[in-house]
């Protein structure tokens, strides 16, 4: 099938190749490092395999279609189908007179001429002050063309703010109509039962990779282990160490060795049997070692003491303290026994001026003056 | 135009290098230097090259143009006149003195001075009542006043008697009829009155005819302050302190001098540098100690005598203040430079041992030590010591309460743990503990307001407290002073400068 739509494309095929407008960002560290002395360097890109077949020039035994189609029939990876129109083709390419191939190969020379400049490597130059051919990503825009008007629709910018408001809405939607169905997935709270004393916390990132999500918390009271008797249970609480917290009384232990979280709650969970083994065990009890809690700082709970609260009873009793002691007050000042400080100091000064009268120089001394 | 720059015209200015005529030339008057342009150096003859000579450039050099000289008055160092400085130990001796009395406080006309048993009755529980001059000098002999105190700010020296003043004399009391001995540690928060109880207990003791050995801060003892000797013959090596001994028999004899002349010697002395037969009075063998030497002998027969058994002798009141500094380990070495344990020291050794029950007295008596809040060393054996004698004094007395019938209270305390060692500490001291074992405690507490009126009406009477000491000044007092601690009633109401 010799149509001149096939002929032409497999004759511009030799021409493929990719575009060489490559667009190199500037390459910068993720983090910038403070006081390095040491220059940054940029990731190494791996050429992918398409690129590495690609390489922008073709090569310099294809000049022609009857050179490629030649080439091709030579490849094995090709179907039958393929391999006969190719042949076909290639009886054609030959039949052309000689004038019209060579026409073929200077138009090929004058294209590949004209289009050099093109295909020339572009770096963004890495020294502009702004960096200004630096692509950012967190722009609404691709800021290309974005001033450019053309009076038949709004601007770059216009649409790219409809799009964010679309992305808002898409989110509310969410927000409205999923989200509530998801109480259907909750399930009541069912206490633990006395025979699961083993309490797990795990981490999830929300589908993130992160380092500590395949850690595993294990906390458990050594009383509620069923079958201890107290110096086992004593002995099981000397055992976990540091990892014992006196004031709750709960051992607190995790493990994030393994790789996986079945792995390393599986460890906890052995590790945990392994201590209630021991516990067990009557060969050493320890019991010449006393409980250590020198990792645990007791912190006094301050409660508001129940004395002081003022209840009616109080208030009673205040009150008749109260009256008593102003009863008091009455009578000794009624007798005359209440202590005044500054009238004894008065009266001892009263008794004190009959004597000769002390005068300060130039100046009356009217509060003696004033007491005489 | 001085004369150098006028001759300097009549240079050429062809000779190049600049020449200057010296001035002490052209002042000698050195006839008509160069009148023809020729420089007083020797320039070559038939030469347009500048003189380049050694001397040229040295009459260039040693030119200078005398500039501006500026003439600055130096200032005279401000000298302050500070007149006379004290003498070495002035300011000390200032510091450290005991003033007794203020004559223009004003003498409370209620004030009766205290008799032998007037500590001991409970009818004077918040009631002052004044020391007696006698004893006066004899607390002031065995250094049972302190600076902090404010004995000087009153006509004369009065002390509140307290529930704990009544409680500790009757037990003291008890003591002496029983022929036994009373071991006591007197424990409180800061500024709560425990210097001052000791020092009512010595008043009591003084009145009752006691022989008082008052230690007035141990830390004089144990801080490496006074010489010490190793005791030879010894096991294990003790320590005796003769400048001290001396300092303490001189106080013993000055205080206890009334009791001491009517005690006699059992035994005779022939050691000591004076011969002392049988049957002499006490106070003639202390009288024997005039120099350090002979001290810690003289000391140890003082107090053989004391405690000889079989004769009459008076009952003994040992005190000691801070008690702290006497539970630790002393700042003096042996020769081998380890630390002595403080109960290595011979004094220290014969509180530790009345302290730990070791001590039988002929007369009975008691021992007493006061601890301290502000200048006391981390002891956390005593504190230990303390606070497990306390909770055991609450069970033992709850559990009498109960045996008595009110069992309302023996539920509350019955439930409390004596406090244990920390099995993880390693700061504790076994020979403290041994020796506190089994000692009596008592809290000074805060007082109530009861007492707070009578201290206060005691101030307002003396003219040191001016307002009228009715029930709302005191209990603005008594709530200032952390509830009745007697110390900050004090800071809050006499020592603070509002008049």
């Amino acid at each position: 099938m010799a149509t001149p739509a096939n002929l032409l494309r497999l004759c511009l095929r030799p021409n493929r190749r990719l575009s060489t407008v490559y667009s190199i960002p500037f390459p910068r560290p993720a983090t910038s490092r403070p006081l390095s002395t040491t220059q940054w360097r940029g990731k190494i890109i791996v050429p992918t395999e398409e690129e590495k077949a690609f390489t922008g020039e073709p090569g310099p035994d294809i000049r022609n279609p009857g050179e490629f189609l030649a080439g091709l029939l030579e490849e094995e990876d090709i179907t039958n189908e393929e391999r006969e129109e190719a042949q076909r083709m290639l009886a054609d390419w030959e039949k052309l007179d000689p004038k019209v191939k060579r026409e073929y190969d200077t138009l090929r020379e004058q294209v590949d001429e004209g289009t050099r400049g093109l295909r020339a490597l572009q770096r963004v130059k890495r020294s502009t002050f702004w960096h200004e051919d630096e692509v950012d990503n967190d722009m609404l825009t691709d800021e290309v063309g974005e001033d450019d008007f053309e009076e038949d629709d709004i601007m770059a910018m216009g649409h790219a703010k409809l799009e964010e408001h679309r992305e808002f809405r898409e989110y509310a939607r969410l927000a409205v109509w999923e989200m509530p169905l998801l109480s259907r997935l909750a399930k009541p709270f069912q206490p633990p039962t006395e025979q699961e004393i083993l309490r797990f916390r795990y981490t999830t990132y929300l589908g993130e990779v992160h380092p500590s999500d395949r850690k595993v918390v294990v906390e458990f009271c050594p009383s509620d282990v069923p079958g201890l008797t107290p110096a086992q249970q004593l002995k099981l609480k000397k055992l976990a160490g540091a990892r014992f917290n006196p004031e709750k009384e709960i051992v607190k232990m995790s493990c994030e060795r393994f790789e996986h979280q079945a792995q390393n709650k599986r460890y906890l969970g052995d590790l945990v049997d392994k201590l209630i083994a021991a516990a067990k065990d009557p060969t050493d009890m320890f019991e010449d070692i006393p409980l250590d809690t020198r990792h645990h700082k007791f912190k006094p709970k301050i409660r508001f003491p129940k004395d002081w609260h003022v209840t009616e009873e109080r208030k009673k009793q205040l009150g008749t303290i109260r009256e008593q002691a102003l009863l008091l007050d009455e009578s000794k000042r009624k007798e005359g026994a209440l202590v005044d400080g500054v009238r004894t100091i008065q009266e001892a000064l009263n008794v004190r001026v009959d004597g000769p009268v002390l005068s300060l120089k130039g100046r009356p001394t009217p509060s003696l003056r004033a007491s005489r | 135009m001085p004369v150098p720059n006028s001759l300097r015209c009549l240079v050429r200015p062809s000779t190049g290098l600049p020449v200057s005529i010296p001035r002490t030339a052209a002042s000698l008057g050195v006839p008509s230097a160069g009148l023809l342009g020729t420089p007083l150096l020797a320039a070559a003859s038939f030469s347009t090259t500048s003189s380049r000579s050694e001397g040229a450039s040295g009459i260039a050099k040693n030119h200078h143009r005398g500039g501006k000289k500026t003439f600055t008055v130096k200032k005279k160092a401000f000298v302050l006149e500070r007149g006379k400085s004290p003498l070495p130990g002035e300011r000390k001796a200032y510091r450290k003195r005991i003033i007794l009395s203020n004559d223009n406080a004003l003498a409370v006309p209620w004030l009766t001075d205290l008799g032998p048993a007037e500590l001991s009755n409970e009818n004077n529980v918040a009631r002052v009542m004044g020391i007696p001059e006698e004893v006066q000098d004899q607390l002031r002999a065995s250094e049972a006043f302190k600076t902090t105190q404010c004995w000087r700010m009153f006509r004369k020296p009065a002390v509140l008697v307290r529930k704990e003043t009544v409680d500790l004399t009757r037990r003291m009391d008890r003591a002496a009829q029983n022929n036994e001995m009373l071991r006591l540690v007197v424990t409180g928060d800061k500024v709560a009155g425990k210097s001052l109880m000791l020092l009512q207990a010595m008043t009591h003791a003084f009145l009752n005819d006691w022989v008082v050995i008052h230690i007035p801060e141990a830390q004089e003892l144990t801080t490496a302050c006074t010489e010490y000797a190793p005791i030879p013959n010894t096991d294990p090596l003790q320590y005796m302190q003769p400048v001290y001994a001396l300092k303490l028999i001189q106080a013993i004899k000055k205080a206890n001098e009334k009791v001491l002349s009517k005690t006699f010697t059992r035994n005779a002395h022939p050691h000591l540098p004076q011969n002392i037969p049988a049957n002499t009075p006490l106070l003639t063998l202390a009288n024997v100690a005039k120099e350090s030497e002979a001290a810690w002998p003289v000391f140890q027969s003082l107090w053989a005598e004391l405690t000889a058994q079989g004769v009459a002798r008076p009952p003994i009141l040992l005190s000691i203040d801070g008690l702290a500094h006497m539970m630790k380990i002393s700042d003096y070495r042996t020769p081998a430079f380890d630390l002595i344990h403080s109960h290595d020291l011979a004094l220290v050794r014969l509180f530790a041992n009345a302290f730990g029950g070791g001590l039988k007295l002929p007369a009975g008596g008691a021992v007493i030590g006061a601890t301290s809040r502000s200048n006391a060393p981390r002891c956390p054996s005593l504190e230990l010591a303390v606070s497990r004698r306390e909770v055991e004094q609450r069970i033992e007395a709850s559990s009498k309460a109960a045996g008595s019938g009110s069992g309302a209270e023996t539920t509350a305390t019955a439930t409390e743990e004596v406090p244990q060692r920390d099995p993880y500490f390693r700061g504790y001291d076994d020979r403290v503990e041994a020796v506190l074992r089994s000692v009596e405690v008592l809290r000074v507490g805060a007082i109530d307001k009861n007492e707070a009126r009578a201290v206060m009406e005691y101030w307002a009477a003396s003219g040191m407290f001016r307002s009228v000491v009715d029930t709302k000044t005191v209990t603005e007092k008594w709530t200032l002073g952390g509830n009745g601690v007697l110390g900050e009633m004090e800071r809050a109401s006499l020592l603070s400068m509002r008049m």
